[in-house]
């Protein structure tokens, strides 16, 4: 069973999902996650502080160059865009805005589409943007599981149906749904 | 099948890619192979939108017939942004722990490495000035992009002053009002010329040029992200032997030494700040 690397993006909405996916797997959970959150930049907390009290992996703030670690959650620092630099290693950068945002979920899941491919599990949750839709449709055309949460389910369906709109769902879930279907991958690749 | 076009497209997007770089190196003499993949791909492709071109490869005969596409080009796939007094807690760490100690030298010299559109520079006049150290130093501000210097050597902010700039200033540490700083006219601010005077801007590409001065102090900020591991590592040289012994070096808030070869020559200072001294040998 090869590896899959997990990536998930959200707006607002998004934290209660996370923390119901984050809060479910247990801390030898092999999928190396990575998060791009949009927050406001008053907020004083670090994402990343708010979320390890909820998770039983390591949770870390990315740096630049940062390598991903196994057993380890990684989050977008506030003001920076995230890139899959290479299998290896993240990468930052300070341009522009995309879609109002700044980290921008579309710039990691493109990149992570094309350095990982099919084993991409790219993720798009609640939000009230636009963010992620086109970075999800990548990820499904390099052959990757792409997965948004529910409108129904989602606080702001704005972000979960833009995705779904560009045809760039394969799997349409609830947060718990998500989370079980994560649970089976880290199975499969256990055994 | 589809997935198998994909990949394909993908590997036809990195040759184009490559290809662009050798046609830089080739009219420019410039090597940005040593550039980020992620960052630099994506402000190439911003360049095809912006030129209104089909695909990457369409930008090369531009770049070989035209002498101003060639300069306009490398300045937006070198352009970085900078805001006075960024990263609060990093000049407010270099006015109390680092300044104290640079006031020990008759003189000082200063690198500011990718110095954008000058707003790193500024601040540390004003920094200087407050702490009076500012008249027997000289600050060597640098950039490899020609368009962004002109801008700096205005001593103009390319944005007017506003709250956020007020309050980066305090947190700094700023003793007096950041607007006492700049004069104002036409909706514009200008750095005070007496403080504009102890900066020099000039030309200097860390990937491809060799030392540029002797400082006690180089702080170079959100440029070493745009490069690969290799080509950061080859600036971290640079800077090293560009620093007096117990000199000072200031990364960007996300920039990270641990990985690198340099952290057990230079010992980190303040961390969260990002301030590392050059060790004695």
């Amino acid at each position: 069973m090869p590896d899959f690397k997990v990536f998930i993006g959200g707006s607002a909405g998004s934290i209660a999902p996370i923390l119901t996916i984050l809060s479910s797997l247990p801390p030898d959970f092999n999928l190396i996650i990575t998060l791009v959150i949009h927050s406001g930049t008053n907020s004083t907390t670090p994402m990343s502080e708010v979320l390890a009290t909820k998770c039983a992996l390591t949770v870390s703030e990315i740096s630049d160059k940062d390598k991903l670690l196994p057993h380890t959650v990684y989050v977008a620092p506030s003001d920076y865009h995230v890139y899959v630099e290479n299998k290896k290693h993240f990468s930052l950068s300070v341009d522009k805005k995309v879609h109002f945002s700044r980290p921008a979920i579309d710039l990691l899941f493109t990149s992570a589409a094309e350095v990982f491919g099919k084993h991409c599990i790219a993720i798009l949750l609640s939000g009230a943007n636009q963010d992620g839709a086109e970075g999800l449709l990548n990820i499904k055309r390099h052959g990757g599981l792409t997965i948004v949460q529910s409108p129904e389910s989602s606080q702001m369906s704005i972000m979960p149906q833009s995705a779904i709109d560009n045809s760039a769902a394969i799997k349409v879930l609830s947060p718990l749904e998500i989370s079980q279907l994560l649970l089976e991958y880290n199975d499969l690749i256990n055994t | 099948m589809d997935e198998n076009k994909t990949t394909e497209a993908l590997r036809i997007e990195n040759l184009e890619i490559n290809l662009l770089m050798a046609a830089i190196k080739g009219t420019i003499g410039y090597d940005l192979s040593g550039y980020a993949k992620a960052s630099i791909k994506r402000r190439i492709e911003q360049l095809v939108i912006d030129e209104n071109v089909q695909c990457i490869a369409d930008l090369i005969p531009r770049l070989i017939h035209s002498p101003e596409c060639q300069s306009n080009f490398i300045n937006r796939l070198t352009v970085n942004v900078s805001e006075l007094f960024r990263h609060p807690l990093s000049f407010l760490s270099l006015r109390e722990s680092v300044l104290p100690y640079l006031a020990s030298f008759p003189r000082r010299d200063i690198w500011i490495a990718g110095c954008a559109t000058g707003e790193e520079a500024y601040s540390m006049a004003i920094l200087l000035e407050e702490v009076g150290l500012l008249n027997n130093t000289q600050i060597h501000a640098t950039d490899i992009n020609t368009e962004v210097l002109k801008q700096a050597k205005t001593g103009i902010l390319t944005k007017a002053l506003n709250k956020e700039d007020a309050a980066r200033y305090q947190e700094s540490g700023g003793t007096s009002s950041l607007s006492n700083y700049f004069s104002a006219a036409y909706g514009k601010n200008k750095l005070s010329q007496n403080l504009l005077d102890h900066i020099s801007f000039s030309h200097h590409n860390l990937l491809q040029d060799s030392a540029f001065c002797s400082a006690q102090l180089i702080m170079c900020r959100n440029v070493m992200i745009y490069f690969d591991i290799n080509t950061q590592n080859n600036a971290l040289t640079l800077f090293n032997n560009s620093l007096v012994q117990h000199g000072y070096l200031i990364i960007g808030e996300k920039e990270s030494l641990l990985s690198s070869p340099f952290n057990s020559l230079l010992q980190a200072i303040d961390e969260p700040a990002k301030i590392y001294q050059r060790k004695g040998i």
